[in-house]
């Protein structure tokens, strides 16, 4: 009975472990959507869009770091990978205030990279975890 | 396994429902998708790739990092061609249409026949993508119930070819989300 009862609660925090890194994902996708419609404000994004933005990319490095501990090879990896691209995002949009012209433009697109690279390595993550749940199950 | 693949259309709106339904498999965890991009390639044989309104650097490195995954879904003739930068093709956000690429090389094309069969004709679109598969079959019943035809190559086979540069990897320049244009949506 005792067993059942760890196996269950393991299987939950499993369940949740898995919502949580897709949650991630789908909070990083939407950072993604919402840089690249900064960049389009045709005069230029607002520094406090920017600064909205800043904080998002905070605070999602801090929910990735948040979970690393409950994970391992290379799922924590690729979660590693995600938050120095977050706070690289961080840095980048913190420049973009200060920039103008085509100083402007390169950290636009040196934001956008990061974010689309850290929205790849929460994918990453997340399709290794399927692929192990996976096996698991075969 | 890790593939680039390429589901080709005569109609671009079955494209758009491919599009969708891949991100639908996504969801229900039977693949995952790491990035998406719709191409197409008009009547007079131009190449565009649909993007949402962004900044204009944005655009253009967004039509030459697709033009060069196009390239090499063609195989190493085609990536060849997309690494030496001939292959940049037009991302557009309204109808505009970009450059022509190298890739309509009659020779590249053929190459590109014989190595993967991967070629985009003119009237047709193509959902590009990069996705985490344990098996084919989703992605295959779901392009083929819709008329299409899938293509893949290994990511793991284009990071072999001579031309791929670590620093330019191809599936960056994809939507890493469901990204449909006010024109094709439902």
């Amino acid at each position: 009975m005792a067993q059942l009862a760890t196996a269950s609660a393991k299987s939950g925090a499993e369940a949740k472990v898995k919502d949580a890194i897709d949650n991630m994902r789908s909070a990083a996708q939407d950072l993604h959507k919402q840089i690249i419609d900064a960049a389009a404000k045709k005069s230029g994004a607002t520094k406090a869009d920017i600064a909205a933005l800043t904080e998002k990319a905070k605070s999602l490095a801090k929910s990735v770091r948040a979970s690393i501990d409950t994970q391992q090879g290379n799922v924590a990896e690729h979660l590693n990978d995600a938050i120095k691209h977050l706070e690289a995002t961080q840095a980048n949009l913190s420049d973009s205030l200060k920039a103008t012209g085509a100083g402007f433009d390169t950290s636009v697109k040196k934001v956008l990279a990061e974010a689309r690279a850290s929205v790849q390595r929460l994918s990453e993550a997340v399709a290794e975890r399927r692929a192990a749940n996976s096996a698991k199950k075969s | 396994m890790r593939n680039y693949i390429a589901a080709v259309f005569d109609d671009s709106r079955k494209a758009y429902e491919a599009l969708h339904q891949l991100w639908d498999l996504d969801g229900g965890g039977d693949i995952t998708v790491h990035g998406t991009g719709v191409v197409h390639r008009d009547e007079l044989g131009l190449l565009q790739v649909d993007t949402k309104e962004t900044h204009p650097a944005l655009g253009t490195a967004i039509g030459v990092g697709v033009g060069a995954l196009l390239g090499a879904l063609a195989g190493p003739a085609g990536a060849a061609v997309g690494a030496a930068g001939g292959a940049g093709i037009g991302a557009a956000t309204g109808g505009a249409l970009g450059m022509v690429a190298d890739l309509d090389r009659a020779d590249t094309r053929q190459e590109a026949a014989d190595e993967t069969g991967f070629v985009l004709g003119v009237g047709q679109s193509a959902v590009i993508a990069d996705v985490s598969e344990d098996w084919t079959t989703p992605i295959d019943i779901c392009v083929r119930k819709l008329g299409g035809k899938v293509y893949r190559r290994p990511r793991s086979d284009i990071r072999d070819d001579a031309w791929y540069s670590p620093a330019y990897p191809y599936g960056y320049y994809l939507y890493p989300y469901e990204y449909v244009p006010p024109a094709y949506a439902f």
